[in-house]
């Protein structure tokens, strides 16, 4: 990992090389337009549209009637607003642990040329087309204390109230998402493994090399780039997840699983406080836009470089 | 390469829009468009067979169709609410009566039905008035019942009690000997759908009513907090108390659902004595296990407490569900003959027939010819005799405090909060 660092930085130091080619035209500023235009219609223009309504009194009915800051304070004294940040950074850091190394593994394994491995991949990338609701529902039935799993494995899962209890609920959570979105970034790993010059273990066998080595000093550096991607969008998707909590918690037991963005559609939907629940909303854009921001800084992924350094 | 750092940033905001978004844009209900056809928006559940006769019924002879649309159980009221205000609001649309339609009332959103009754009187004079009267607001009609009273019964399994020797409990210290006896046979004594709250917040409700009477929650729903910290509200907490920690329940009820049918079969399915439930679950079993609904289903009134103020016979609920009509909509005429239908002899029968009892005044003589007159003779005789009805508490405060109560309800049963602690919970609800 350092000698690889330290070489991009050596790299980048000569001009020419980490950039763009000398000769090559940049592309003009209408490749980005359509996408632009989108972008604020539907991305910019409705989060101001949010803001707005945060300092408003509204329960979906009549107009919203201009209340201030009370939203804003009210959320600040909230208890159950704090730790539903804390739920959500907690599910999302759990994410994040368990899925990288997992898809990371499943990434390489599909990129290598083993038999049946196109069928065993397109069988593993299978929970990645099912709908979050569909996926909800069905681990919802197989969970199900009384007739599902748990009831025929009692020594393992004990009275099986997993989706009642703080852990059970938060471990349930866990499981779930890792077993829909593993194949997406599984997918991530294993184009990025297939991007991996032979040459380079081609060399390292020479050098003796075993498969270990070989893993953990040419495929895993290689692969930086798409461990910064891939974490960034577990966290993304993780600050916002919503369906399956609503389909198997409900938010419970308690406030347990009331993660930010259900208690957003918990005050506004719920509650019919869409002034209340449009300030979750925008605090959930803020915390998620810090941390992505953290990532990408801890990361150095705004100063990323090519991985292919050393091979002309 | 700052470039990276605004994408990513837009990313991350994108991505919280895009959520917030498809929530609100989850309003796919009926539009009237300019076709001659009318949106009949309803609760799904297993009695919608009724609903989709008299849909049926009614295209048969009418130019203008009428089309059902059916909104899963848990998410109906945060449906109605996001859609009522907008193009897609239904035409006609299931409702609790009361305090559930006064926002859209407040609102003008709703098309009062006095000019419909005036052309025929039958709309109004066909139900029972006590009923009626639940969808009146401000002496205006904003409603027709369109289902059957729901009182809340406590359900058992004949066989499963047959066999622990057990009688279903008249009073309160009978359901506490049952629990033990049921509990030594290797039954949950009581199945319970914690993961939808409102089941567990039932027990609360017939508690309290029997230990202190109605009295003590109309008073803390009037504002009353105090009464929440009262003695007999305690009282009934430490009875509440005992019989949680007899693990009467078991101890996974809280992942169990009734809306997924968890409960419901573990009544059905010999894994449970008891069931604290609205008089729907007999339609419920009838239509997921029919054999045990014809054989073994057994049903009887909550058990009385020995001290209490309440009265044996009080009994909690909903009094019924109700059709309202929206402003905007463009076939009033053919609404108004829709609604005639909702007292007519086949609507009552195919109500009877799922076990729900229709408050029309015309209800009783069908009865007999009922597949289940036992049942229905049983719940009629519960609501005209009972003294009080209590409205579910989650209906009867204001929509704002439905998270909260339920939040309490299960922190209680599940031992988070204490006594004190939900004594707090309950002071902290918005009252009128």
């Amino acid at each position: 990992m350092t000698a690889t660092a330290s070489r991009v930085r050596r790299a980048r130091a000569l001009p020419g090389r980490g950039g763009r080619p000398p000769g090559v035209a940049r592309p003009g500023i209408g490749w980005a337009l359509p996408a632009t235009l989108f972008f604020v219609l539907f991305a910019l223009v409705p989060l101001v549209l949010v803001a707005v309504l945060s300092f408003t009194s509204w329960s979906g009915l009549g107009s919203p009637e201009f209340a201030g800051l009370d939203n804003w304070t009210t959320l600040f004294h909230d208890p159950v607003m704090i730790k539903s940040l804390w739920l959500s950074v907690l599910l999302t850091a759990l994410g994040v642990a368990v899925q990288t190394p997992l898809s990371i593994l499943l990434g390489v394994w599909a990129a290598g040329p083993q038999r049946n491995r196109a069928v065993l991949s397109a069988v593993f990338f299978v929970p990645l087309l099912l709908s979050a609701t569909a996926v909800s529902v069905l681990w919802r039935a197989l969970l199900d204390p009384n007739f599902g799993v748990p009831a025929q494995a009692r020594w393992l899962f004990g009275d099986g109230n997993l989706l009642g209890s703080r852990t059970g609920a938060i471990g349930v959570l866990v499981l779930v998402s890792t077993w829909q979105f593993t194949p997406l970034h599984a997918l991530i790993y294993q184009g990025a493994a297939r991007a991996v010059p032979v040459v380079l273990y081609q060399a390292a066998a020479i050098d003796g090399a075993g498969t270990v080595r070989q893993f953990f000093h040419i495929t895993l550096p290689q692969l930086r780039n798409a461990i910064i991607t891939s974490v960034i969008l577990m966290v993304v998707g993780g600050l916002t997840t919503f369906d399956t909590v609503l389909i198997l918690t409900q938010g419970g037991p308690g406030t347990d699983t009331t993660i930010t963005a259900f208690y957003m559609y918990q005050k506004a939907f719920k509650g019919f406080d869409f002034g209340a629940g449009a300030a979750i909303a925008l605090l959930l854009v803020l915390v998620a836009t810090l941390i992505s921001l953290v990532v990408v800084r801890v990361s150095g992924y705004d100063k990323m470089a090519g991985t292919k350094d050393g091979l002309s | 390469m700052k470039i990276r750092i605004r994408l990513a940033r837009c990313v991350a905001g994108g991505a919280a829009l895009v959520m917030g978004l498809s929530l609100t844009a989850c309003g796919d209900g009926g539009s009237a468009g300019g076709s001659q056809e009318f949106h009949v928006l309803v609760y799904g559940d297993a009695a919608n067979k009724v609903e989709k006769e008299i849909v049926a019924t009614f295209n048969k002879t009418s130019d203008v169709k009428a089309v059902l649309d059916t909104v899963p159980g848990a998410d109906y009221q945060q449906k109605l609410q996001t859609v009522i205000n907008t193009p897609q609001a239904p035409d006609v649309f299931f409702n609790w009566g009361g305090g559930s339609i006064q926002p859209f009332v407040k609102a003008g959103l709703l098309l009062p039905l006095d000019d419909m009754i005036k052309k025929d009187p039958g709309l109004k004079s066909n139900f029972l008035p006590s009923v009626f009267n639940t969808a009146v607001v401000d002496g205006k009609a904003y409603g027709v019942p369109m289902r059957g009273t729901q009182p809340v019964l406590l359900f058992s399994n004949r066989a499963v009690l047959a066999d622990a020797g057990v009688q279903p409990p008249a009073t309160w210290a009978e359901l506490l000997t049952a629990v033990s006896r049921l509990k030594e046979k290797g039954v949950t004594p009581i199945a319970l759908g914690g993961g939808d709250q409102w089941p567990t917040l039932m027990w609360f409700e017939y508690l309290y009513d029997r230990v202190a009477g109605p009295g003590l929650f109309e008073k803390a729903l009037a504002g009353d907090k105090d009464a929440w910290d009262s003695p007999d509200s305690r009282k009934a907490l430490s009875m509440l108390k005992e019989l949680i920690d007899a693990k009467a329940f078991g101890t996974n009820y809280d992942s169990v659902k009734f809306t997924d049918g968890g409960s419901a079969a573990l009544l059905a399915s010999g894994k449970a004595g008891f069931e604290l439930m609205g008089s729907w679950e007999y339609s419920t079993q009838q239509d997921a296990s029919p054999d045990f609904a014809k054989k073994d289903l057994g049903y009887g009134a909550f058990p009385t407490v020995e001290g209490g103020k309440g009265d044996a016979a009080g009994i909690v609920g909903n009094t019924n569900n109700f059709y309202s009509v929206t402003k905007k909509t463009k076939h009033a005429d053919a609404i108004a003959k829709f609604l005639k239908l909702m007292y007519s002899d086949a609507f009552v029968t195919s109500q009877l027939s799922i076990g729900n009892l229709p408050t029309t005044t015309t209800t009783e003589k069908h009865l007999a010819g009922a597949a289940n007159p036992d049942y229905l003779k049983y719940q009629l005789d519960l609501v005209s005799k009972a003294p009080s009805f209590q409205l579910s508490w989650d209906q009867a405060y204001a929509p704002e405090n439905i998270t909260p109560i339920h939040q309490a309800v299960q922190q209680f049963f599940n031992g988070s909060l204490d006594a004190d602690g939900f004594i707090k919970a309950m002071q902290a609800l918005t009252t009128a």
